[in-house]
């Protein structure tokens, strides 16, 4: 179990693992995340990992898309919702999410440093 | 509302189905096995592949009707495709898209899709509307959409 307690999500096409890191904490994402209302897995998940980086202090959350084939419009809506977050804290609870990204994904390659532009410091994507 | 489907050289596929999201995954699947055989360019096909399902996921969440319908041409001579996903709309879904549309076209790719994301995320209504953004910066082609009595076409060519 990683130090946030948050277990893995295991559903039918997508599996979210959550590990701790020597930088802090890591989410990997496996499969796609192509469902009509993604919300219903990402909300809570990037609640609960906001919610306890800020409790106890992690400074990085790397998240790791290299194994995800494919998000739709509504689940990179739920990955903006989370880095939309970091917005709102102040300068002593503030985080970095480092995004893994595959190369070889195109959408990967087009969509996800686009995120950089959502909260400025906020994301860094390699 | 007539659809342009074919010369005597170009390649095509078209799938009707009724509006079910299971059948989304398997359609992109389809398109990009299709593009496989069709264009040389790897990143193209995935691109191409990616709008047809997020068109796909619009008709589906605002259709009304049970008639969606995607059409796809390869245009070998000018090396453009043309996607482009038909179906019947109530009025309200169509103001609704009409909307983003105007407002995104009114951007440029990235500005309009980094400022729907951000939008997106503040809503609390379940929808993101990022869809066609996301396909006009990612794939760089030309978006057009054309309402007829209430029958909603959404296009976009990609050269």
């Amino acid at each position: 179990m990683n130090r946030l307690k948050i277990e893995p999500v295991v559903e039918e096409r997508i599996k979210i693992y959550v590990d701790d890191s020597p930088q802090g904490v890591s989410i990997r994402f496996v499969g796609d995340i192509d469902m009509e209302d993604p919300s219903i897995i990402l909300d809570p998940l990037f609640d609960k990992i906001h919610e306890g980086v800020i409790k106890l202090g992690v400074k990085e959350v790397s998240a790791d898309f290299k194994e995800l084939n494919f998000l739709n419009s509504s689940g990179i809506k739920g990955v903006a919702k989370w880095i939309m977050k970091l917005s709102e804290v102040d300068d002593d609870n503030k985080y970095v999410i480092k995004i893994i990204h595959n190369k070889d994904i195109t959408w990967q390659v087009t969509s996800l440093p686009t995120l950089t532009f959502l909260v400025p410091g906020a994301v860094q994507v390699e | 509302m007539a659809v342009d489907k074919k010369s005597s050289k170009e390649g095509y596929i078209e799938l009707r189905f009724g509006p079910r999201w299971k059948y989304i995954a398997c359609a992109r699947s389809f398109i990009q096995n299709f593009l496989a055989i069709s264009i040389a360019d790897q990143t193209r096909a995935d691109k191409i592949a990616m709008a047809a399902s997020e068109l796909l996921e619009n008709a589906v969440k605002y259709a009304s009707g049970d008639d969606t319908h995607i059409l796809v041409n390869v245009y070998p001579e000018t090396e453009k495709i043309r996607v482009q996903v038909i179906n019947k709309a109530s009025d309200e879904s169509i103001k609704a898209l009409k909307q983003v549309y105007g407002k995104i076209s009114d951007e440029n790719s990235l500005d309009a899709y980094v400022s729907q994301m951000k939008e997106a995320a503040l809503r609390s209504d379940g929808k993101s509307q990022l869809g066609l953004a996301r396909i006009r910066y990612e794939t760089g082609g030309d978006l057009q959409m054309e309402i007829k009595d209430n029958v909603v076409r959404v296009m976009i060519d990609i050269g």
